[in-house]
Order: C-alpha cells, then sequence, then structure tokens
C-alpha cells in the first residue's frame, strides 16, 4: 500500500533523511501521495458506514418493523437518523474526501511534473481536520438521542430545537463536524488551485494540462466560493440550537427560508462540484481506452466553466415549494433549464471522443462507459424536477430521490470505481485482477438499477421520501413488492463489493507488478516509476513538456501514443 | 521530511504561490463574511423595528476602534516596506505595534460588550443582537488569529527569515480593517 | 514581486482618517440620504484605498483581481437572489405574517430614552429618521414613544398590515383596493366615524368583516392583535381623520 511509496522514498530519494519510524511515515507525512492515501482509505471507510445505514432503512421500509439482520429494529427516529447520516456522510465523506481530496492529492502534482503540493504541510492539515470531522460524526452516532435526524438539509426550526428534532446533542455536532469538514476543504482547495496555477512543468502551457486537473481545481473554486454564506448560516445555527439566538425562529423575527437560502446557494454548486471530478476522470479514461484524443479540448473547459458559473444561479429550484415568490421560481426554472444545455455539451464529447476510436473495454473502461450512460438517465430525470410547476407534485417523492442517486451514483461510485480501478497500477505497483473486476462491474451496474427504477415509479404515485413505514399509506401500500424488489437488489449489490475486497486482498498479497505505463497513457504520471518515490522524480531528471495530453494516434509518431514529455525528435 | 518542494517556488502566473494563496483566502473570507453581513442587512431593512435596538451602539467607541485598525494596516504596510528592503528587524518592530493595535481593539470591544452584557443586551435579547454579536465575534476571532500568526512572522522577521510572509500577513490583516470598514456604518452610524 | 511600488503610505493613512472623521460626522446633519453617503459611500472608499494601496492591488496582476471581483459579483448574486424572500414581508400571492407581527410588535425603546426617537413607522428602507407626517399623527407617534417601553406601536402595525388596503393614509385607496368590492373603509371620512361605535370597530378588527356582517375581505387580526391593541389601534384610525 502507502507503504511501498516511502519504502522506495527511502532508496531513491536524493532528499532522503534520516529513517522514518512508521508513525511519522503515515501519520505526519506531507507527501500529497500519502495524503491522498489517507483521505482515499479514510473515504473509503465511510463509503462502508454510509452503506449500511442504507441498508438498515431500505429494510426498514421494506419489512417496516422488523427486526434486521445484523441490525435489530428500527425504531421511528432511528430512520430519521439513518437517512440523515446517510446522505451528510455520502456527501461530505464520501464524495467529496475521495473524488477531490484523494484524486486530486494524488494526480495533480504527478500530472503537471511536480515534486509535490505547493504548500505540504496545510495539506497535512487539512487531512487532519479532516479527520477531526469524521471523529466527530461518528462520535454524534453515540450521543444521547443519537445521530442528528433532521435530514442532511438540516432545514430550522426543526433541525433547531432539540425539542423538534429529538437529537439534540447530535444535531451540534453534525453542524461542527459540518463545518470542520468545510475548512479541510478551503485549506485543501487553496492547495490544488495554487499549485496548478503556478507549479507546472516547464513548457506545459496552460492547454497541456490534462482535462481532469482542471475539473478538480475548477470544482475547488466553486467550492470555495460557495461555502461562505452556509458556513455563516452554520454559525447562526448553532447558536440557535446552544445558545437560544432566534436567527431563523420566525416567533421572534427570524426567518427559517433564509437557512434554505444560505444551504442551497452552497447546496447546488456542490453537486457540481462533485458531478467535474468524476467527469474528469471519465475523460481521462476514454481517451486512453479509445486511444484517441478528446474531441474538444477547449469546448470542454469553457463549458466547465460555462456550468461553473451558471451553476451560482440555480439554487432556488430546491425551494420550489418552499414558499419563494413565484417570480423568483420563475426565474429558476428557466436557468435550471439552461444549466442541462453545457452538461449534455460535456457528455456529447465524450461520446465524441470514443466515436472512430480503438476501443479497449478494460475494467477501467467499463466504468467510464458506465457513468456515461447512468449519469444521463439522472439528467433526463432532472429535467422534470426543475421545471416548477412539475415539481410541486413531485417534490420530496422518491422521484427527486431517483433521480439525485442516478446522478450521485455515477458520480460518488462509478466515478470512484473507474479512477481507481485506472490509477490503481500507480498507487500501488501492481495490477488488479481484470474477471474479478468485471464481474464486480456487472454485479454492481446491474443491482444499481434495479435498486433504483422502481423508485421513479413509486414517486410518480406520490409515495414521500423520509417516511418511516410506507404502509401508512393506503393508496401506496399495494406498492410494497417494489420496495421489496429495490432492498433485495441492494443486498445483492452490497455483497457483490466482497468481490472488490477480495481482489484487493489478492492483489495486495501477490499481485502482478504494474510497471511504470501499464494502459500505454501519455501524461506525466505514467512516466515515473509505480508507485512514484517521494519527490515524483529524482530532482535532476524533472519532466519537460513538449505537447498536449492526449496525443494518441498522431500521424507523425510510430506508437499510437505520444507521452507529454518525449522531445519533439521522438516520433 | 518537511523540506520545501521545488514546486513552491515555481510561479506560471507570476505571482509567488504564497500571496496567490492570500488573495484566495480573502476570495473564500469575501463570501462568509459577505454571507453573514448579507443577511444581517436583509433582515435589518426588513425590520425598521430594530431601530431602538441600534441606538443603544456606541458610535464613539466604534470610531475608536475603527481608528485603531486604520492605524495598525498603516503600521502593517510600513512593516512591509521595511522588509522589502530586508530589514526584518524593522519590519518585526512594525509588526509588533500592528499587534498592539489588535490588542487594544479587543480590549476596547471587551470593555463595550461587558457593559451592553451588564445593561442586559445579550446574544439572545433580540435579532439585531444576535447579528451584532455574531457578526462582530467572528471579526474578532479573525483579527485574535491575525495577531497570532503575526507574532509568528515577526519573530521569524527578526531574525531575518520569511521575510516574504511580511506582506502576506499584512494582506490579511488590511482584510481584516477592511470588513470592519463595513462593519463600522452597518453597527454603529446608519443604523 | 509586484510590489516595488509603495505609494506615500502617510499621506494615504491621514486621508483615511479623515474620511472617518466625515463618516462619524454625518448623523448629526440629520438628514437621511447624507447619513447613508457618509456611512456606506464613504466606507467603499476607504475600503478601496485599503485595498488599491496597502494590499496593492493596483501594482498587482489581472488574476487577483478577477478572483476578487469574482467573490465580490457572487455576494452581490447572493443578496439579489435571497432579499426578495427574506427582506421583502409580502410578495406575489404570499405574506410572511410572522415577520409582519415581529414588525408590528416593536420592539421596546432602551431604558432612558423615552420620548427620545420614536420606533419607525415605514415598513421598507430603514433610514434613521421618520418622515413627516401630519401633525396629528406626529402627536400621537410623541404620545406613544412616551407612553410605556412596551406600547403597542399602531402606527407600524397598521403600516404594515392594513396599508395595502386601506392605504397609507387610511382613506381606502391601498394598492389593492382596486380590486376589492366594497372598497375598504376609508378613515379620513368623518360619515365614517358617525356610522360606528369603538366597541364595533374593534369586533371588526378582530372577528373580520364577516363577524360584523360586512365583506369577508376584511381579514380577522386576533390571531395579531389582542384587544387592547385592537383599541389602540381604533384609537389611533382616529387621528387620521383630522
Amino acid at each position: 500500500m502507502a507503504h511501498a511509496a516511502t519504502a522506495d522514498a527511502h532508496d531513491h530519494s536524493p532528499h532522503a533523511h534520516h529513517e522514518q519510524s512508521r508513525l511519522v511515515k503515515y501519520l505526519w507525512s506531507t507527501d500529497h501521495k500519502v495524503i491522498a492515501m489517507q483521505y482515499l482509505f479514510t473515504g473509503m471507510f465511510m463509503a462502508l458506514v454510509g452503506g449500511v445505514m442504507a441498508y438498515a432503512f431500505r429494510m426498514q421500509d421494506a419489512f417496516p418493523g422488523s427486526s434486521i439482520p445484523g441490525f435489530g429494529v428500527v425504531a421511528p427516529g432511528e430512520y430519521n437518523s439513518l437517512v440523515t447520516m446517510h446522505g451528510s456522510i455520502m456527501i461530505f465523506w464520501v464524495a467529496m474526501p475521495v473524488l477531490i481530496a484523494a484524486f486530486g492529492n494524488f494526480l495533480i502534482p504527478l500530472m503537471i511534473g511536480a515534486d509535490d503540493m505547493v504548500f505540504p504541510r496545510i495539506n497535512r492539515l487539512s487531512y487532519q481536520v479532516f479527520l477531526l470531522s469524521v471523529i466527530v460524526i461518528l462520535a454524534s452516532l453515540f450521543v444521547p438521542g443519537g445521530a442528528f435526524g433532521g435530514a442532511w438539509t438540516a432545514y430550522p426550526p426543526l433541525s433547531a430545537q432539540a425539542q423538534f428534532n429529538q437529537t439534540g446533542p447530535g444535531a451540534s455536532m453534525w453542524v461542527i463536524a459540518v463545518a470542520l469538514e468545510f475548512v479541510a476543504f478551503l485549506l485543501g482547495g487553496i492547495n490544488f488551485i495554487v499549485t496548478l496555477m503556478n507549479a507546472r512543468a516547464p513548457g506545459m502551457k496552460a492547454f497541456d494540462i490534462p482535462l481532469v486537473c482542471w475539473m478538480i481545481v475548477i470544482a475547488s473554486i466553486l467550492f470555495m466560493l460557495s461555502v461562505g454564506p452556509l458556513i455563516a448560516g452554520a454559525g447562526m445555527l448553532l447558536f440557535d440550537q446552544l445558545v437560544g439566538t432566534a436567527f431563523f425562529d420566525p416567533a421572534r423575527g427570524g426567518d427559517p427560508v433564509l437557512w434554505q437560502h444560505l444551504f442551497w446557494f452552497f447546496g447546488h454548486p456542490e453537486v457540481y462540484v462533485v458531478l467535474l471530478p468524476a467527469v474528469g476522470f471519465v475523460i481521462e479514461i476514454v481517451a486512453v481506452f479509445a486511444r484517441k484524443k478528446v474531441f474538444g479540448y477547449k469546448t470542454l473547459l469553457y463549458t466547465t466553466v460555462a456550468i461553473g458559473v451558471l451553476s451560482f444561479f440555480v439554487w432556488a429550484h430546491h425551494q420550489f415549494v418552499a414558499g419563494i415568490d413565484p417570480r423568483m421560481a420563475n426565474i429558476f426554472t428557466i436557468t435550471t433549464l439552461l444549466i442541462s444545455i453545457p452538461v449534455a455539451e460535456l457528455i456529447l464529447v465524450i461520446i465524441a471522443t470514443l466515436y472512430g476510436g480503438s476501443i479497449r473495454l478494460t475494467v477501467p473502461m467499463l466504468w467510464a462507459l458506465a457513468f456515461v450512460f447512468e449519469f444521463m438517465i439522472g439528467g433526463v430525470t432532472g429535467i422534470y424536477l426543475g421545471a416548477s410547476g412539475a415539481d410541486v407534485y413531485l417534490h420530496d417523492t422518491f422521484f427527486v430521490l431517483a433521480h439525485f442517486h442516478y446522478t450521485f451514483f455515477p458520480i460518488a461510485i462509478i466515478g470512484n470505481f473507474a479512477a481507481f480501478t485506472f490509477w490503481f497500477p500507480k498507487m500501488f505497483g501492481k495490477m488488479l485482477d481484470e474477471r474479478l473486476g468485471k464481474i464486480h462491474f456487472w454485479g454492481t451496474i446491474v443491482t444499481f438499477n434495479a435498486i433504483f427504477i422502481p423508485l421513479f415509479f413509486l414517486g410518480l404515485k406520490g409515495e414521500h421520501r423520509r417516511v418511516y413505514s410506507h404502509l401508512n399509506f393506503p393508496e401506496l401500500a399495494g406498492m410494497q413488492p417494489l420496495r421489496v424488489f429495490a432492498t433485495a437488489a441492494l443486498v445483492v449489490m452490497l455483497l457483490f463489493q466482497l468481490v472488490f475486497l477480495y481482489n484487493l486482498w489478492k492483489t495486495f498479497r501477490k499481485g502482478p507488478a504494474a510497471g511504470k505505463n501499464p494502459w500505454q497513457a501519455n501524461t506525466l504520471e505514467w512516466t515515473t516509476t509505480s508507485p512514484p518515490p517521494h519527490g515524483n522524480w529524482p530532482a535532476d531528471q524533472m519532466p519537460k513538456v513538449y505537447r498536449g495530453p492526449y496525443e494518441y494516434g498522431h500521424p507523425d509518431r510510430a506508437e499510437d501514443y505520444w507521452p507529454q514529455n518525449l522531445p519533439p525528435q521522438s516520433a | 521530511m518537511s523540506h520545501r518542494p521545488m514546486a513552491t517556488d515555481r510561479s506560471a502566473t507570476g505571482i509567488p504561490t504564497g500571496r496567490l494563496a492570500v488573495w484566495w483566502v480573502l476570495a473564500s473570507e469575501i463570501v462568509i463574511f459577505g454571507g453573514l453581513l448579507a443577511s444581517y442587512l436583509m433582515h435589518r431593512l426588513g425590520h425598521p423595528e430594530w431601530a431602538n435596538a441600534t441606538a443603544v451602539t456606541n458610535t464613539w467607541i466604534g470610531a475608536f476602534n475603527t481608528l485603531v485598525l486604520l492605524s495598525s494596516s498603516f503600521t502593517a504596510v510600513l512593516g512591509h516596506q521595511a522588509a522589502e528592503k530586508g530589514d526584518g528587524r524593522q519590519a518585526a518592530r512594525y509588526l509588533y505595534m500592528t499587534m498592539g493595535g489588535a490588542a487594544t481593539f479587543i480590549l476596547v470591544k471587551t470593555y463595550e460588550w461587558g457593559h451592553e452584557i451588564a445593561a442586559g443586551y445579550t446574544i439572545t435579547s433580540n435579532g439585531f443582537w444576535s447579528f451584532y454579536y455574531t457578526a462582530a465575534g467572528l471579526h474578532a476571532l479573525h483579527v485574535i488569529a491575525g495577531a497570532i500568526i503575526m507574532g509568528i512572522v515577526a519573530r521569524d522577521a527578526a531574525r531575518g527569515r520569511n521575510l516574504h510572509r511580511v506582506e502576506l500577513i499584512g494582506i490579511y490583516w488590511h482584510f481584516v480593517d477592511v470588513v470592519w470598514i463595513f462593519l463600522f456604518p452597518l453597527l454603529y452610524i446608519a443604523k | 514581486m509586484a510590489a516595488s511600488h509603495h505609494p506615500n503610505y502617510k499621506k494615504i493613512y491621514l486621508t483615511l482618517v479623515i474620511l472617518l472623521a466625515i463618516s462619524v460626522a454625518g448623523p448629526f446633519i440629520g438628514i437621511k440620504w447624507v447619513t447613508i453617503i457618509t456611512a456606506f459611500g464613504i466606507a467603499f472608499v476607504k475600503a478601496n484605498m485599503v485595498i488599491q494601496n496597502f494590499m496593492h492591488l493596483k501594482w498587482e496582476r489581472r488574476i487577483a483581481k478577477y478572483v476578487l471581483a469574482a467573490s465580490g459579483a457572487l455576494l452581490l448574486l447572493f443578496y439579489y437572489g435571497v432579499a426578495p424572500d427574506v427582506q421583502a414581508h409580502r410578495g406575489q400571492h404570499w405574506v410572511n405574517d410572522d415577520a409582519l407581527a415581529a414588525t408590528a410588535r416593536g420592539i421596546p425603546a432602551p431604558h432612558g430614552s423615552e420620548g427620545g426617537e420614536a420606533a419607525h413607522d415605514e415598513p421598507s428602507g430603514g433610514g434613521s429618521d421618520g418622515s413627516p407626517a401630519a401633525p396629528a399623527a406626529a402627536a400621537a407617534a410623541a404620545a406613544e414613544s412616551t407612553a410605556a417601553p412596551n406600547a403597542f406601536n399602531a402606527r407600524a402595525a397598521f403600516a404594515a398590515n392594513c396599508s395595502p388596503c386601506h392605504g397609507t393614509g387610511g382613506r381606502g385607496d391601498g394598492v389593492v383596493a382596486a380590486a376589492l368590492n366594497p372598497r375598504p373603509a376609508n378613515f379620513a371620512d368623518p360619515a365614517f366615524w358617525r356610522s360606528r361605535t369603538d366597541a364595533v370597530l374593534i369586533r371588526t378588527i378582530q372577528g373580520g368583516g364577516a363577524a360584523v356582517g360586512k365583506s369577508a375581505s376584511m381579514p380577522a387580526w386576533s390571531s395579531l392583535l389582542s384587544e387592547a391593541q385592537a383599541a389602540d389601534m381604533v384609537a389611533y384610525l382616529k387621528t387620521l381623520s383630522h
């Protein structure tokens, strides 16, 4: 694992110092690759926690009131906590750390030819603050009342008053954990942005930067610029909870709608914050395994910037039925429908890249293709929700839930598996088993669709979210078989993850060595050893860049790929 | 092990990495403070009856504190000038003066808040006071944090180390000053 | 480094101090618009001077200016996107009863300043001075401000809740009045006062038009006003007929 990286570092690095104890090497390192591993494994662990929570509340929904194997009976208050924690954990402690912090940390210095991030100690600090947030949110599961149960959106007065949400200590710990996580990502984001802007290898012009790096940095910018009002709001909510202020208490002159605006002004750009890195992974993988130049580098880049800007103008589509002014609803409907255009553009450019390519269906490529397919379903169903008229009926139903799982699951799970299986050889120096990878892939994708397609139909029938037992609604009770089916599919999906874990274990034990560039790719990370040493390249062999990152199938070159660091005479 | 990577000294944009980072920190702080102050402004404009509460804040204390912060910004930028000339000890002296300004600001604020709380105007008294203490409190936390970091930078500068950081902490300090430049009229003058 | 440019810092500092003095002096002139300009206009000028000269943004590369401008623009977007819901207390097909009630309840004047500034009666654009009003209404306002600190501010409550139909002067000519049939009552009309007792009016306010056999367009306000407050309101309405 990570120990291979620093073991090599000790042997080859010109910066080799005294022998480091294991503790220092793993917990106190400033090496961006070690920090990436820390984020990656923490995120994967939290994914298991969030997945188990989903198992528990889905079982409750399918078999209300029964004792769930491995969990016991789910009480109504517990159901609220499970649903709240599942959402919060998956977004803040799985999607963001793995997509942005882990892969951003690992890839950016390598792909731009730098020896580390520009602020290694701030990088270490960001993980430590993040770890603190993990500890706080996990600890909240064990306090009196249990974890916060007011939904991940934490609307006051429910979230502000313990008498309503029944999880007083948990509610405040949730706010604190989220605030800490925000601080960690602000620190990390500054590192990514400044590193990309300043620390590129000589010869690497702006349009020679691999698109995934742009994506991660643009995502960091979106995060930094949108999270501010919510940080202010989190402070206000915490004061309402603990000190007795009335920022959001209508009876005493406050306004709960203000919280909604503060939350969603961040919450909507946030979904693009997690989307962009996933799209970046897909682009890199598709270029490599179609052996073809990306169809429109600048198009993708400018479209992404447009998405970033537009994402700030759509937030109130989450509040169509919250009592906002209908004239605002008009405006936000238009902007929400508009933003589907550049996002569709991204997908179309990816498809155009595939067209005419020499496709190699490796496991990473399968995940990347699945992303495109599944995300399109998510995107298209979002159009119904963006139209405020339709949203009046669909808001808070399972239709919304299925829509955002068809976007979030491709982003957080498919995108992560794509990136993980693609860069695993570079990170750990070994090749994963392709056959096990394909079994895991198909098992996950088929069950994913089996879980969420029924939920679209349940939503259209009017089934609401965050409800302890739908058997309480006679007109919906007849659809219980669909709920059971979806839950059974979830159980099967969780079981298929064992295949992935087995693949990992088997590979770490005795998987085949990977070599420097097993996929025959162009970008700079593939020019160094697998895994890379401390400092990424020997100090006197830092790469120089002569061309863009996607020169596949170039007519002047005998091979079908042309790494960025090879001088022009190497045709 | 915590050596300075080559990456830190590269500069494709022409701005040194440290200064570039400070601009991004300020951008995020603008939206944090801005979000809080925008929320306050919306409430204040929608609740004209808060005028009774806002009448209590002491304009003279607020003005004095504004003067203190302006002066501390002045000494901070003089410190930068000295650091550029390579005079670390003089830069450190100016930074210590700035920290003195910070301490004065906090002391005056403590006195001011002490009086207001004793008179019964606490954070839960009504909406105005909630915002007043939250906004000024968040600002005060930034003053304290800035002063601490400034102390570390000054100590290094006095020994001739990392003089470029004098400018960076200075930029942050001026931002803290600018936030107060807006808080002052909001909470004390055009109330 | 870009900042080998050093303007005359002492001159800038002195200018800042002078601007500070002007902004402190502004409210003493007593004109609302002057106060706003001296307070906020000068704040912008001072901030700009600090940013350009002390932070050296004037000599910095453009990218830094774009970054700061972007965050400033987003702040404006946030304000203009949220204010229609939070700052305004009514809009197209909605009314924020709680906020209006809070406005009507008012906040007691601080101890030791009774008889000083009256609470505001304008529902929007809070300045620091009341607008010119009919002498009788001003007298009524003065009377209220010398009353007990928790006195119900009928003038503010009327402006916030009643004026949309009854008009700011109570003449039955509010913005909504054109759509109502019958028209809202005109409190300036002596004939109105001859035809109703105080008790009937209090009941109308509390129970709505339907409670007294009149148009149900007049809503019931008992959730907002106590009977004593309704009586205060009737007293205020009488002042509108002068």
